[in-house]
């Protein structure tokens, strides 16, 4: 049976691709690692931590097998300087979104890399990576963005739909009490919901090209993605016509430029003589 | 064993992705990227679905020999196993029902032109054939019939206007850049080039899009 809905992708949607992020995990219990069809899990052996997708995470949790290590940016310190850079440093753009990631490069001593390498990166890779098909660049859900090690102070693609589930299912495991790292998300949300706002007001008489939303979060998107492409496509259809002329307009006056400049130039001729 | 290969297998990223989580990978993004666009994109091409077929009638069986043995060691593993293969089967059945739900928006459209047609599976083109011919039946029988023979064809191009639907290239999409990336922009008003940025989110006219994103370049969000 055919999908009903509308291009874009729905709130549920996008929830269902957050439980693809990975986080670190303590596990309880000793688990063999298990053959899944998206790759094997790594195996759990208490104290040790290890990384595993949100959904596995959660089962863990919910079955008392686990507990989950919050990442570094969910920090009620990290939130509040993200909260101070929404308001006071950038009132209206985003805060940036985390940097990419890099490892040190086992070959050259001292040097690191990124884990998606560009092309305009000028480090010898090492054998393995030229090998590697450089079509795969890894973006969020598979970007390690949400394990214990990521970089405090930003906030990743996901974080909305992974505060909320470690908040629900793993509220013990925050470093501080669930209701300080609750009051500080409901502040951040309220804040880029303003500024989502104020930016589709910028949209009236919206005749640009395109518009840029860096370090805008998945939920927030999904929440006003009909109504930013209702609008961009509405106002695209009422200025068609108006768009068609103007084309043509600017076919005219190149053609036009074209046909003057020869003409000047058989009349020069004409004056040389 | 070499010294390369045992720190290969203990630092897990120069280690190269294993097939299956690229295979996931590319089934969420081609999942993401169907869902976004408002026209069929090309079925993938690399055996990606073949492979996941394979790959969850095996992990079905798995299953039921697994659910026979009935020891509390195997069963957590075995919940684990079905909770992963719902969701591998979410995210199938959604792709499809999503490309069932384009070809039936513009079912002529996607079987006259020769290109379109190669942008579909074999199974997807027989389907929509056959549900063309079965419209087309069922509307000569209701009311068609009663035109004159020369306005029975659901195919005119008199008028300078097409009958046949076809999508809308230029809706909005959301693009994610996943390089540095010039893009030549067409808009109402003005037409800009924008230059943005690795990780942009960048709201944009599916036409001025497509490159980027079958480059490689972009990735629908």
């Amino acid at each position: 049976m055919a999908l009903p809905l509308p291009p874009g992708l729905t709130q549920n949607e996008v929830a269902f691709l957050a439980e693809m992020e990975m986080v670190t995990v303590v596990p309880r219990q000793r688990l063999d690692s298990i053959d899944l069809l998206g790759g094997k899990t790594p195996q759990l052996r208490p104290p040790h931590r290890a990384q595993l997708p949100l959904w596995l995470a959660l089962l863990l949790k919910k079955q008392r097998r686990a507990n989950i290590v919050p990442p570094a940016w969910m920090h009620p310190a990290s939130l509040a300087e993200i909260i101070h850079r929404e308001t006071k440093e950038d009132p209206e753009a985003f805060s940036p979104p985390p940097p990419p990631p890099s490892r040190a490069l086992y070959s050259q001593p001292g040097t690191a890399r990124r884990l998606n390498p560009s092309y305009l990166d000028d480090f010898t890779q090492p054998q393995q990576d030229s090998q590697q098909d450089p079509n795969s660049i890894l973006s969020p859900p598979f970007l390690p963005s949400n394990v214990a090690e990521s970089p405090a102070g930003y906030l990743p693609y996901h974080w909305l739909e992974v505060a909320e589930a470690l908040l629900t299912h793993a509220g013990d495991d925050m470093p501080a009490p669930a209701g300080e790292v609750r009051s500080l998300l409901r502040d951040l949300v309220e804040v880029r919901a303003a500024k989502m706002r104020s930016s589709t007001s910028a949209l009236e008489g919206f005749g640009d090209a395109y518009l840029t939303l860096r370090g805008v979060g998945a939920m927030e998107l999904a929440e006003n993605r009909s109504f930013l492409a209702g609008l961009v496509d509405g106002v695209r259809k009422i200025g068609a016509s108006a768009e068609a002329t103007r084309r043509e307009e600017e076919e005219e006056a190149r053609r036009g430029g074209d046909y003057g400049g020869d003409g000047d130039e058989d009349s020069d001729e004409d004056m040389g003589l | 064993m070499d010294i390369d290969d045992i720190l290969r297998e203990v630092d897990p990223v120069s280690h190269q992705i294993p097939q299956e989580t690229r295979d996931l990978q590319d089934l969420t993004r081609a999942w993401v990227a169907e869902r976004s666009t408002p026209e069929l994109l090309p079925w993938p091409s690399n055996g990606l679905f073949e492979r996941i077929n394979d790959k969850i009638k095996r992990q079905i069986e798995k299953v039921e020999e697994m659910t026979g043995d009935m020891d509390p060691k195997t069963n957590f593993a075995l919940i684990v196993i079905q909770t992963e293969l719902e969701r591998f089967k979410y995210l199938v059945r959604s792709f499809l029902r999503t490309r069932i739900a384009k070809i039936d928006k513009h079912l002529l459209h996607y079987i006259s032109n020769d290109n379109l047609r190669t942008r579909m599976s074999q199974i997807e083109e027989a389907y929509a054939r056959r549900h063309q011919l079965l419209l087309h039946n069922h509307y000569l029988n209701s009311f068609l019939g009663t035109f004159p023979p020369a306005m029975q064809n659901l195919n005119d191009t008199a008028g300078n206007i097409s009958m046949i639907d076809s999508p809308d290239l230029d809706s909005a999409v959301f693009i994610r850049l996943l390089k540095d990336a010039e893009i030549e922009c067409h808009g109402v008003d003005v037409d800009g080039v924008l230059t943005g940025k690795e990780g942009d989110i960048v709201i944009l006219r599916w036409s001025d899009a497509k490159g980027l994103v079958e480059k490689g370049d972009a990735e629908l969000v």
